[in-house]
């Protein structure tokens, strides 16, 4: 797809969420699910460059998005750091941990590059939990349960006012999407591509393997970092309970459901997704069955997400419009 | 295709309009609990005691002369944006008029239902909800507590274990527990408690839930050979494994478990072969001979309902609904919040066994008419040997030295 057209549709699609506020803005509920929303798209296209661009399976993306989470509030809670700097360490610290945890997976292939990471997911409990995390103002196992507000230009921002931290975390959620986009229309992203379709042919045309790869886990770290600490500040609170596979989850289902690879469809994943979890809610236990059910149904109706159902619609209508159609 | 559009867009719409459909003349009642993901069981528990008094008060006329009409919400596994959710959810979104829930997230449930007004019952058992309620008592003034915290649970369980008329082989104990905030908490107070009265913590260990497999820490509790080992897992099937594995090769060890011998499953799986393990249950209906016949017609009807003994929590959720319409009651008025939970925080409610009170931190302490239930497994059935505090026997039950000591 061309940058034009991927920005078209981010446009169009940021354009009609941004204006929601002005009719669901005191509908509190609503409101929460729309930033949730725009939190998780940001995580769920990081997770598809990384996986979907450039064909690592890492599994540490919401291990990075809760390391950032902890990372700032614990700044922000014990060291009193404003949050506008917490969140930039955050960042900045996740950006140093992708690298860390990047460098043993690029010596290793798919499957075990998916342990590795998924490793990491599964440490981060523990570790979070027992005596290095209290030692390190984790809260422990009750976790972080007064997490201090955004304040920026003397404004507050926070879970108590919805519809300015719903703008904030629009221009967060934009601002990401964009530098996302622009990495992946660059050389970089040719790059990312090259390497996953066959790493042999685009090393021997110049492409630093190490470095891309290095790179990609850097930049999407960074950013889950930064938009993990975003949420805690949002939330007001942590638990390690955010690491359960309840959440890991509704992530891959995002990518799923938007298109593994087919940036921006993690955008669009992530909110059907959320909206569709929300809708079936009052369904209790059998809420995850029909979940399961429709990814399977799209993985075998829809291999490419929406955004494939999108192109198509896009292609078929280009076919039936007379103006496109040459004349004999 | 357009058809199957057309079907799924209508579906969304019914579902999206559910809720708003029956807005008839009810009182709608917000019950968070999980009904997916790993504490299932526990919102099971909750959710028979909350349905059983709501039908009642229906079948009863209603309250104020209207039903009520459940609204329920998946809490799932308590992640912070979950319960921030439910709270948006049930008070703003549903307009609920309270909201009647178990375990809910541990002070992040403090927090989310704070920023309303309507009443919030839960079941945390939890010191850290308790210093989030510290922070702000007018503004979390709603949040009603049905159980004493871990800490106090803690110190009741080591005082009935002191009491036990149980001759021990040394000082030594071992003690296991999980590491979530519940199984810390406890595991921290009764460490410091074995210590403050002499006794060797000769082992502790914090596992995490799913453990299943006990080989390497029974080896090191059989060379220990300690007088009391106390497992606090609330999770039936690290119990139940831990029990079957210890009972290989048992040591001369009283066995607590604590809060963990309340799951259903423990009881349903292990019967008569857990008979000498002992736990407790806080905001319990001791029994298996209830109290007073008051209290014990309570248990005749849930067993006749459910098929099984109450298990923990459902007594003190079903008493949550009960007080709350009683102040609704006695105010006139399900939508007056403030005065709604002035009137619950200043008389209590009256119950089975007697008064429930909320103390300043708005908490049934344990004690009174409301304590704590020290059971032992005799004959495949729970039975209640000690109530606590005051620690003293309950009824004519007595202890009875577990069939794996061997003196």
């Amino acid at each position: 797809m061309s940058w034009k057209r991927m920005a078209a549709i981010m446009a169009v699609f940021y354009a009609v969420v941004g204006i929601l506020p002005l009719f669901v803005g005191d509908m509190r509920f609503v409101m929460h699910i729309l930033i949730m929303c725009l939190i998780w798209a940001v995580v769920a296209s990081c997770w598809d460059v990384i996986m979907g661009f450039a064909g690592i399976f890492s599994f540490g993306q919401v291990a990075f998005f809760v390391a950032g989470a902890y990372c700032s509030a614990m700044l922000a809670y014990h060291l009193h750091i404003p949050p506008v700097w917490t969140i930039l360490i955050a960042g900045c610290f996740t950006g140093v941990l992708g690298v860390l945890v990047g460098l043993p997976c690029l010596k290793l292939a798919g499957p075990y590059v998916a342990l590795v990471t998924f490793g990491v997911h599964m440490t981060l409990t523990p570790l979070l939990r027992g005596k290095i995390g209290i030692a390190m103002g984790s809260g422990g196992a009750t976790g972080l349960l007064t997490i201090p507000p955004i304040q920026l230009f003397g404004w507050t921002f926070s879970s108590e006012h919805l519809v300015p931290f719903f703008y904030l975390t629009f221009a967060v959620t934009i601002i990401c999407s964009a530098i996302i986009l622009i990495i992946i229309k660059s050389f970089w992203g040719t790059a990312f591509l090259a390497l996953k379709d066959s790493e042999e042919f685009a090393t021997s045309l110049g492409v630093n393997a190490f470095k891309y790869k290095l790179m990609v886990f850097a930049i999407t770290s960074f950013i889950t970092g930064v938009i993990g600490a975003f949420y805690g500040h949002y939330v007001g609170m942590l638990s390690t309970r955010m690491l359960n596979l309840d959440l890991f989850c509704t992530l891959m289902v995002m990518l799923v459901v938007g298109g593994i690879g087919q940036f921006p469809g993690a955008i669009l994943g992530a909110f059907i997704t959320v909206t569709v979890n929300e809708l079936l809610a009052p369904l209790g236990m059998y809420r995850p069955l029909i979940m399961g059910a429709l990814v399977a149904a799209l993985v075998l109706l829809l291999p490419e997400g929406v955004i494939g159902l999108i192109r198509s619609i896009g292609s078929m209508w280009r076919q039936n419009d007379p103006q496109t159609i040459p004349s004999s | 295709m357009r058809k199957l559009q057309f079907a799924v867009f209508a579906l969304a719409m019914c579902l999206i309009t559910a809720p708003g459909a029956f807005a008839a003349d009810t009182i709608k009642v917000g019950v968070p609990l999980a009904m997916t993901g790993s504490y299932t069981g526990a919102g099971e528990n909750y959710w028979q005691g909350i349905k059983m008094a709501i039908d009642e008060i229906n079948e009863g006329g209603g309250l104020l002369g209207k039903q009520l009409e459940v609204v329920r919400f998946d809490s799932k596994e308590y992640a912070p944006e979950v319960v921030m959710q439910g709270a948006d959810y049930l008070c703003g979104q549903m307009k609920v008029a309270s909201v009647q829930a178990g375990w809910s997230g541990w002070g992040q449930d403090v927090r989310a239902y704070g920023k309303y007004d309507q009443p919030f019952f839960c079941d945390d058992g939890s010191e850290a909800a308790v210093q989030v309620f510290r922070e702000d008592p007018e503004k979390y003034g709603n949040i009603f507590q049905l159980t004493d915290t871990g800490i106090n649970q803690a110190k009741s369980m080591f005082r009935v274990l002191m009491a036990l008329p149980q001759k021990h082989h040394n000082n030594k104990v071992v003690i296991i527990n999980t590491d979530d905030a519940w199984g810390t908490e406890v595991g921290d107070t009764m460490v410091e408690s074995f210590k403050e009265k002499g006794w060797d913590v000769a082992k502790r260990e914090t596992v995490p839930y799913g453990t299943i497999e006990w080989g390497p820490i029974l080896t090191q509790i059989r060379k220990i050979d300690p007088a009391i080992i106390h497992v606090e897992i609330p999770s039936s099937q690290e119990v139940i494994t831990f029990f079957r594995q210890f009972m290989k090769a048992p040591t001369n060890s009283v066995l607590s478990y604590g809060w963990s011998i309340v799951p259903r499953e423990v009881m349903d799986t292990l019967g008569k072969e857990a008979d000498g393990l002992i736990g407790e249950m806080p905001t319990a209906m001791p029994g298996p001979k209830a109290p007073n016949a008051k209290a014990q017609a309570w248990v005749d009807k849930f067993e006749k309902l459910y098929g099984h003994s109450p298990q923990g929590g459902s007594w003190a959720v079903y008493s949550g609904v009960m007080a709350w319409a009683n102040a609704v009651k006695a105010v006139g008025d399900e939508t007056k919040f403030k005065e709604i939970n002035k009137y619950i925080q200043e008389h209590g409610y009256v119950g089975e066994t007697g008064l429930w009170k909320w103390d300043a931190d708005n908490v049934v302490r344990a004690g009174g008419d409301v304590p704590v239930g020290h059971y032992q497994v005799q004959n495949g059935q729970l039975v209640c040997i000690y109530t606590d505090p005051p620690t003293k026997p309950y009824a004519d039950y007595k202890y009875q030295t577990p069939p794996w000591i061997k003196n």
